[in-house]
């Protein structure tokens, strides 16, 4: 190859990139996050996004400048160079991939395993799902009902999850934890909410009918007005 | 299906015996026949359930979706199956009469009405195949147009709840079941016997009978329409419980699937008997094309695979229908098992989707680059790899599921090592076209368009396999961004890539070149600016399989409907090219694209038993540029002058 050549394919790269990169960048592609494992998850959407726009930025460098340097006339019969193969090439193309997955695979591990451990003295709401709405239930106090989920602000909170009929799937998009909602077992999940606020909860798996109306509203409070609600009497 | 260039066929006889007068023609394997046995065969399902149900003292004893199960899908199609005549040759040697072994009778197509009946012929049976799938694969066009119309404003426009969930999951279960799969299955019919120099497929009964399952799978999804309570509406993941408590129309799809993976299975096994021992003299398996070992690797994971979703919706109906407890809690049962067997299929089931347009995409590159195919054993060694491991992956759809939570970070290792394979094969097409001669002709810019669009669907991929953020985007319009990058812009990409390289040598006439450009770019752009968006919304908060949704979405959904009927509309294009080519196009020669594969050694359309005679294979398929290579050597034969010699 020309250095001509090397120098066009980079520009090209890097244009792809940039172009990658300000899709990335421009809209909001996640919702503020007000979790501490929205936090962690949106890390490692970023870092995958970042390997992500580096392996875009060479396939589309390369396919870009083929299409443009190697198109051949129509009355052209010749055929190109026969190349077989380039072992270097080829054990390079599987080595980078590898690594790069590898790293993915370790960065994942690591932020699942902390957002799976659960913090100290956490606060437990038993969660219960049925066609189609979401209830509350706090033992802490008294099983305390509520058809809205309330949650003190820097708590850890272990929701333990079932469903009276078919499989719903909890879901807030501000804290990027999701679980479905299983009838006969009881999985749990991990929250640890770090910005007051109300936001959705939105059932994710298909349950029946009205499915697109299953859903639910989480408040995250300061401790004390937590405090408050939940040593009340009644409901909501 | 003209006979343009026909005179240059050599046919073992002047067409198929015509069907006899007079009343001897209710009796003679054809629709007429079928017309009648498949009232009978439903009379008999109806006794058989009346029968059994007044013996076991069951009340009462006419069971409604009994009935329909029984009688209705399966005793009546069986009926039109033996009405049409598949069973007629196996029937006869079954009772002891006479029959030839090497019989032809039914082997080839000589009129339009050949097309019609059971035919023998891995060619007709291709053209079937394709032509079939492309019926549903417009009426699943249709359904997702509703889909979007629908989805076009937040609140409910034009359906009801139930109406809705049939929409979206008929319309998955069409382009998968009857779309996808059968298309490559039916390009591969036409095209795999002719890459290894066979005169058909090892069992042309068999092809023929597993063909004709599929028209009665999709019939029978889409009529799911029609019946009381409406289609199937629990996705085409149809997910237990849920799909245990559904109206009728389940069943409908607890069958179809019976029914297409039943030919998937049966054209799985001819694929793999035929790749294994009807190879011409010196095709060895190192000398097969591409598309050749794709179609192997495919056929073994659908053999090995496509029990399971048999065995899972057979489980859905036993709970509903006979009261077990399989997936039921209260008796016992355990929901998360349906995933689990559900998955094990329905993951390999995506390479069985996408390793076949690896395939096209290998032919395609190379014979339009005028290169050799890049690496060609570390191609064919990274489809064994997808197969392998696409067997130890099916927990990745299940992260979220509530399955034992150790099993997701081995899951996600796995998923995540599919890349390097899947990398491999990209990386050696863009090598491939490196400093070609690249001619951009229709099946080409499919075949580019593809590389380019799987690239992007295989790096949504990847946030998909981490675990962190498959827990945020799971069950969101994100998934459904990628799946259709992968199936669309993957898949149908190839499916249209492989029509195009072969429709002049299965219809004997070039399609329109300015026609087959305009479909692409029109496909490519609409095909974009649907699915692109989706990722966005997805990842911002909308859940998939909703018809209504938060308000904030509203802008982007109705750019994406917009979007999604001017995709819908570049379909015209290319079902008009189709029809004027098919019928006024120029006639095709026997190798326009110059290429080496021995399909294109034969005359277009090939001879009716394909070689005149057997080809000796001399060397690798994608010898271009090499001087004096050569792939096969055909003697006697007309067409062998245009095998390249240099």
């Amino acid at each position: 190859m020309r250095r001509g050549s090397i120098v066009q394919l980079i520009v090209i790269g890097v244009l792809a990139g940039a172009i990658a990169s300000a899709f990335a960048l421009i809209p909001g592609w996640l919702p503020e996050p007000a979790s501490r494992e929205a936090g962690r998850i949106h890390f490692v959407f970023w870092f995958v996004t970042g390997i992500c726009i580096f392996v875009f930025s060479i396939v589309a460098a390369v396919t870009a400048f083929a299409v443009w340097k190697f198109r051949a006339p129509p009355d052209d019969d010749s055929d190109g160079p026969p190349i077989h193969g380039n072992t270097a090439l080829e054990i390079a193309w599987t080595a980078v991939p590898t690594l790069l997955v590898t790293a993915i695979a370790v960065v994942s591990a690591i932020v699942l395993a902390k957002d799976d451990a659960q913090g100290a003295n956490p606060l437990r709401i038993e969660v219960t799902a049925q066609q189609f709405f979401w209830s509350y239930s706090y033992p802490g106090f008294g099983n305390k009902q509520s058809d809205v989920l309330r949650l003190p602000v820097n708590r850890s909170i272990v929701l333990r999850m079932t469903s009276k009929d078919v499989i719903h799937s909890f879901w807030v998009p501000e804290f990027s934890q999701k679980q479905d909602v299983v009838p006969g077992i009881h999985p749990t999940l991990h929250i640890t909410p770090d910005r007051v606020g109300t936001y959705p909860v939105i059932c994710t798996e298909l349950c029946g009918l009205g499915h697109a109306l299953m859903r639910s509203r989480v408040i995250v409070m300061e401790p004390a007005a937590f405090q408050k609600w939940a040593s009340q009497k009644g409901g909501a | 299906m003209t006979t343009a260039v026909a005179e240059h066929a050599q046919p073992a006889h002047e067409g198929l015996p015509p069907p006899p007068g007079g009343w001897r023609r209710l009796v003679y394997p054809g629709f007429l026949r079928a017309a009648w046995m498949t009232p009978l065969f439903f009379g008999i399902g109806c006794g058989i359930v009346v029968l059994c149900r007044w013996w076991g003292g069951w009340h009462p004893i006419w069971f409604g979706s009994v009935i329909v199960l029984v009688a209705a899908l399966i005793a009546a199609p069986i009926g039109f199956l033996a009405g049409i005549g598949a069973f007629d040759y196996w029937v006869r040697y079954s009772i002891g009469e006479p029959t030839v072994p090497e019989d032809h009778s039914g082997h080839g197509a000589y009129s339009w009405r050949d097309y019609f009946r059971v035919n023998t012929d891995h060619k007709v049976i291709g053209m079937q195949y394709l032509v079939t799938t492309i019926v549903f694969f417009l009426i699943g066009g249709l359904l997702a147009m509703l889909v979007r119309a629908e989805l076009a404003k937040p609140g409910m426009q034009f359906f009801d709840n139930q109406t809705y969930n049939g929409l979206f999951s008929v319309h998955a279960s069409l382009m998968i079941f009857l779309f996808v799969i059968p298309a490559f299955a039916g390009l591969a019919n036409f095209v795999v016997p002719l890459m290894l120099g066979a005169p058909d497929m090892a069992f042309p009964r068999l092809n023929a009978l597993s063909y004709w399952l599929l028209p009665i799978a999709g019939i029978m999804m889409v009529s799911s329409f029609l019946v009381p309570g409406g289609a199937f509406a629990s996705g085409w993941t149809g997910y237990a419980p849920l799909s245990v408590h559904q109206p009728l129309g389940t069943i409908f799809f607890n069958m179809g699937v019976q029914w297409a993976g039943a030919s998937s299975i049966m054209t799985a096994l001819n694929f793999l008997v035929t790749i294994i021992t009807m190879r011409a003299p010196g095709m060895t398996f190192w000398r097969m094309p591409l598309l050749v070992w794709a179609n192997f690797t495919t056929s073994l994971l659908v053999v090995i695979a496509t029990p399971f979703i048999a065995g899972s919706q057979f489980f859905v109906m036993f709970d509903r229908i006979m009261h077990t407890h399989f997936f039921d809690v209260g008796g016992g049962g355990y929901p998360l098992g349906y995933q689990h067997i559900f998955w094990f299929y329905s993951h390999p089931a995506v390479y069985i989707m996408m390793l076949p347009g690896f395939g096209i995409a290998s032919e395609v590159i190379s014979t339009f680059s005028r290169k050799p195919i890049f690496g060609y054993r570390l191609m064919a060694l990274s489809l064994m790899a997808i197969l392998v491991l696409g067997f130890s992956v099916w927990a990745h759809h299940m992260f979220v599921s509530g399955m034992a939570p150790w099993l997701r970070v081995p899951m996600m290792i796995t998923t995540l090592l599919i890349a390097i394979p899947t990398g491999i094969k990209v990386f050696s097409w863009l090598a491939t076209m490196w400093e070609g001669k690249i001619h951009f002709r229709t099946p080409m810019l499919w075949a580019a368009g593809f590389v380019s669009m799987f690239v992007i669907g295989g790096l949504s991929g990847i946030y998909l396999g981490a675990v962190p953020i498959d827990i945020h985007v799971s069950d969101t319009y994100f998934v459904v961004a990628h799946i259709h990058y992968v199936l669309f812009g993957g898949s149908l990409f190839t499916i249209f890539a492989g029509i195009y390289y072969w429709f002049p040598k299965m219809t004997g006439r070039m399609y329109n070149e300015t026609l087959g450009k305009l479909h692409f770019w029109l496909t490519f752009i609409g095909f974009n600016a649907t699915f692109f968006p989706m990722h966005l919304i997805g990842t911002q908060g909308m859940p998939r399989r909703v018809s209504d949704y938060a308000p904030e979405f509203a802008h982007w959904n109705m750019f994406i409907s917009v979007a999604s009927f001017f995709l819908g509309a570049s379909t015209i294009v290319f079902l008009y090219n189709m029809i004027i080519s098919m019928r006024r196009g120029e006639p095709a020669p026997g190798n326009p694209w110059r290429a080496l594969t021995l399909e294109w050694q034969v005359t277009s359309p090939p001879p009716i038993f394909n070689f005149d005679e057997i080809p000796q294979v001399v060397g690798s398929p994608y010898e271009y540029g090499v001087p004096g290579a050569r792939h096969a050597v055909l003697n006697g034969d007309r067409a062998a002058e245009e095998v390249r010699v240099h």
